[in-house]
């Protein structure tokens, strides 16, 4: 039987002050659970109650946004799992983490997007909000319709911060920071 | 046309919507991946009655956590009040919240402000 290193996962997350870590394909039944533990888990924990709801709020974007990616673009195996990590973060605050493995291009365009939310303050971010929230709706769309990167830059206490590292046969790692 | 009730789970709010009384109500919190699947069966309900005759719908609201995903359909719920309203029909929404939870009052705000028609946001103990 393999041994599985335990003590030195426990000591990643000790080092990196990690409250929760998933990593796997997610299905809707699953981010649902997870989200009802975390919830639980920063309610016994004496977090505040809008951080409790701003966290939770910020894993239930970054999880679904990228179920909605994976189901659109059909992805399987490792490719179509995530990473999640629910983190402490400065000053008694918390930094919600996500990423998959998304097409390199994808992973460029959400970096420029990001980008440019990152330039606006909270007054921009509010009316891009109310603009996107009045874009026609696309009746075959299923998600938010791009309205669930605004709505994190709002939430998020810093500016986003994401990583994006080229794999093989045009692909990449994308990952979303969101202190909350 | 018939009521329209839907239980509610973790992830989507139970719906109760009176066909007699004109009063739709959505409580709980609202996550769902797809929330159209959820929304449409409402937004056809709300088109029935607001085409049927010239009785007033009120909307009563406890909704609590809402994914973008949700909060994009709720638009669409509230845009047919508002066209509903700019043409005589009386409308209004109250959207009720626990004084502890300023995030949904915060949410709520911004929802009313886009629209004319009488839409209240009280706080409401348990």
């Amino acid at each position: 039987m393999k041994r599985i290193d335990v003590q030195s996962l426990r000591d990643v997350f000790i080092e990196q002050q990690i409250l929760l870590c998933f990593n796997g394909p997610f299905s809707a039944t699953l981010i649902e659970e997870i989200g009802h533990a975390l919830r639980l888990h920063l309610e016994s924990l004496q977090a505040p109650r809008p951080a409790v709801g701003d966290v939770f709020s910020a894993y239930i974007e970054l999880t679904q946004n990228i179920r909605h990616y994976t189901t659109r673009k059909g992805l399987t195996c490792a490719d179509a799992q995530a990473t999640l990590v629910v983190s402490h973060g400065t000053e008694g605050g918390y930094v919600v983490s996500a990423g998959n493995v998304v097409e390199l291009a994808d992973g460029e365009g959400l970096a420029g997007r990001i980008d440019a939310l990152n330039l606006l303050d909270a007054a921009a971010l509010k009316a891009a909000y109310k603009t996107q929230l009045r874009q026609p709706r696309d009746p075959d769309a299923k998600t938010g319709a791009g309205l669930g990167l605004i709505d994190l830059a709002r939430k998020a206490r810093e500016p986003l911060k994401y990583t994006l590292v080229p794999l093989d046969a045009g692909r990449a790692f994308f990952s979303l920071h969101v202190a909350i | 046309m018939r009521d329209l009730i839907v239980a509610g789970t973790d992830s989507i709010p139970a719906v109760k919507a009176d066909w007699a009384s004109g009063l739709l109500e959505m409580t709980g919190d609202s996550y769902p991946e797809n929330a159209f699947e959820l929304y449409q069966p409402v937004i056809d309900w709300i088109e029935a009655y607001l085409a049927a005759d010239q009785r007033p719908l009120n909307l009563r609201l406890t909704l609590l956590y809402l994914n973008t995903s949700s909060i994009r359909a709720l638009i669409d719920i509230l845009d047919l009040l508002e066209t509903a309203h700019q043409g005589g029909r009386a409308v209004a929404v109250v959207w009720l919240y626990e004084p502890d939870n300023e995030g949904v009052a915060a949410l709520a705000e911004e929802f009313r402000e886009d629209y004319t028609f009488p839409f209240e946001v009280v706080a409401q103990d348990r």
